[in-house]
């Protein structure tokens, strides 16, 4: 579970102060498929860099499993986003010049535990999962969009983590596409319990989740429970 | 992880290739020069096998070919240069006296299994005082090989190991053409009288005999005087030397300066050298700390999404001096593949020792070298904030 209280995120540059978030409080429960949605310069991403401990907040907390991370060093919250937190970026943010196989792999990579087999192992199965096990070999510029998006899935997931941060998955894809990737991240959400947050633009997106949270100007403007429209799934 | 840097590499081979090109052939002048270096400091190690203090090498160019006439004030000379109570020891010797600008050397076979080229010294019986010679087997020219069959050779430790191996030397006959042949009587220690730099080349001690060689001139005389004897002797001892050998040009020189004016000839090239390759070696640290720290620039997105994935900053900072480290080891594999040949082949006739301390001496300035370089672009990356990385790309 995600806690965010009080958060307040400003930029400060020698001349302008930037408010990105102000006063955001939002809980994220275990298992939940959550969307933000709004306009651009919103602060989703912020928000989302937040959650994922990419950022941290001017002021406010926030918890991750009732933990509160203000005090973590670089090394822990490291460790945290390598155990319990998944990313899908809208832009992928794969590796180019290692192969699906090596993307996928790279998560474990930081879990010294892992044996070299075991991991080749892991990824083998999260890209299965995701219908690429035939591509284990060829390199991501080899890959359309779709297929990306779908290896930076199966990066997110490799090391089972409890939480996966979707920052416009679909952004980049032509509709079937995305349909496709939704799809996959509705799957991992219903089959596996795992707790997504999903910032997007497309609205048909966000109501096939079960909680819309809407940002303008740095502010929660609404939260909505869409249970309906997810059972429908 | 290493693995991992290795793939990594060498998925980027193509534009990773100059800079392992550069590295490879900084790798190669580093082996060049530091083979160079080594040798000399080996051989400047070694001992010389004589003593050079207190020893003067007094030249004499007679003004006629009379060689009656040289050759009586020749002796004359000798005789009165050994009266002096400041003279310890002299002794005629051949123009390549130690540190001399001139050498002699010949072709030397025995029977008919091994021949090889040694320096030649022409010596009296008092050289070995003068030099302070040690002699390891056998014994010093004397008197007594007035009467020899044979005409008596002494031989240094580095023509023993060439000539007859681990075969006893002394009594054996050796040749130098069809009707000269020579007697090994004795084995000296080192004998390096080329320089201090020079190797311990293979050196024979032949004996000046003036009662049997009545036309035998030399030019060249080595004289050990006693400690703390300085110019006022030495002015005295020309005036009366001047006063037997009437328009006789002389020269006197101590063996220590003609060390250090031979010594010149080797150090001059290498502090050259060492200059040319600290100046290269500058000029690849510098394009090479260009090249990495625009590489890193290059990739902060893949920074952001590592940290994004896990890993800490000090993790981000080891894999990118990793990375260096992996692509030296590309360069130096191809470098140490080319320069183990030296002494696989033996090129130059250089001890393999030397080319071997040369590759690791080489291997490890490279890898400091390149750590170096990469230690500001590495922690540059490990700076950066993943958020800011993410955003960017």
């Amino acid at each position: 579970m995600i806690t965010l209280s009080n958060i307040e995120k400003v930029y400060q540059t020698k001349t302008i102060e930037t408010v990105a978030l102000q006063n955001v409080n939002l809980t994220v429960p275990k298992g939940e498929f959550l969307s933000i949605m709004g306009p651009s310069g919103c602060g989703k991403s912020t928000l989302l860099n937040i959650m994922g401990l990419l950022d941290i907040p001017s002021s406010g907390m926030v918890t991750i499993d009732g933990q509160p991370i203000q005090t973590y060093k670089d090394k822990e919250l490291a460790h945290i986003r390598n155990q319990k937190i998944g990313f899908v970026f809208q832009s992928y943010h794969l590796v180019n010049d290692l192969s699906v196989l090596d993307n996928v792999e790279l998560p474990l990579l930081y879990r010294s535990s892992i044996s070299g087999s075991e991991r080749t192992k892991r990824a083998k199965a999260a890209l299965e999962k995701v219908g690429l096990s035939a591509r284990t070999q060829h390199f991501p510029s080899q890959l359309s969009g779709g297929q990306r998006q779908r290896v930076a899935i199966a990066r997110a997931l490799v090391g089972q983590p409890e939480i996966i941060l979707a920052d416009e998955p679909t952004g980049n894809l032509d509709s079937v596409m995305g349909e496709e990737i939704m799809n996959i991240l509705l799957d991992l959400n219903r089959l596996d319990g795992t707790t997504i947050v999903m910032v997007t633009h497309d609205e048909n997106m966000a109501l096939k989740t079960e909680r819309l949270v809407r940002f303008f100007d740095g502010q929660q403007v609404s939260d909505a429970k869409l249970f309906a429209t997810f059972q429908q799934v | 992880m290493i693995r991992h840097l290795f793939k990594l590499i060498w998925n980027r081979k193509k534009s990773n290739f100059l800079l392992i090109t550069e590295i490879f052939f900084c790798f190669l002048v580093l082996f060049g020069v530091l083979s160079f270096i080594v040798y000399n400091v080996r051989n400047y190690s070694k001992p010389l096998g004589f003593k050079h203090d207190n020893v003067w090498l007094l030249t004499m160019r007679p003004p006629t070919d009379s060689t009656a006439q040289n050759r009586q004030i020749m002796e004359q000379v000798i005789q009165r240069v050994r009266t002096f109570p400041q003279v310890e020891h002299a002794s005629f010797t051949s123009s390549n006296a130690p540190f001399a600008f001139s050498q002699m050397n010949n072709h030397f076979s025995f029977g008919n299994a091994k021949s090889i080229d040694a320096d030649v010294y022409e010596v009296q019986d008092e050289y070995k005082d003068v030099m302070q010679l040690n002699v390891i087997k056998g014994r010093w020219f004397s008197t007594n090989d007035n009467a020899a069959g044979h005409e008596p050779i002494v031989i240094n430790k580095a023509f023993q190991q060439h000539m007859f191996g681990s075969e006893e030397a002394l009594g054996k006959i050796i040749q130098v053409d069809d009707t000269t042949k020579f007697q090994v009587v004795g084995v000296t220690d080192y004998f390096r009288a080329g320089s201090e730099f020079a190797a311990e080349d293979p050196a024979v001690f032949t004996r000046i005999n003036l009662q049997k060689n009545l036309n035998y001139i030399s030019n060249e005389m080595l004289i050990r005087v006693k400690p703390g004897t300085g110019i006022d002797f030495e002015e005295k001892m020309m005036k009366e030397i001047a006063g037997i050998g009437k328009d006789w040009a002389l020269e006197v020189a101590t063996l220590e300066k003609m060390r250090q004016n031979k010594a010149k000839v080797t150090l001059v090239p290498m502090i050259a050298l060492g200059l040319v390759c600290g100046f290269l070696i500058l000029n690849v640290a510098l394009g090479l700390f260009g090249v990495l720290w625009y590489n890193i620039s290059r990739r902060n997105g893949e920074i952001g999404l590592r940290r994004a994935l896990g890993a800490p900053s000090g993790q981000i900072y080891r894999q990118f001096i990793g990375e260096v480290l992996v692509l030296a080891t590309f360069g130096l594999l191809f470098g140490v593949l080319f320069a183990v040949q030296f002494p696989l082949l033996q090129v130059f006739q250089v001890e393999s020792e030397v080319y071997f301390t040369a590759l690791a001496g080489a291997v490890v300035l490279i890898y400091l070298l390149t750590t170096i370089c990469a230690l500001y672009p590495s922690r540059q990356a490990a700076a950066i904030h993943p958020a800011v990385a993410l955003h960017e790309e």
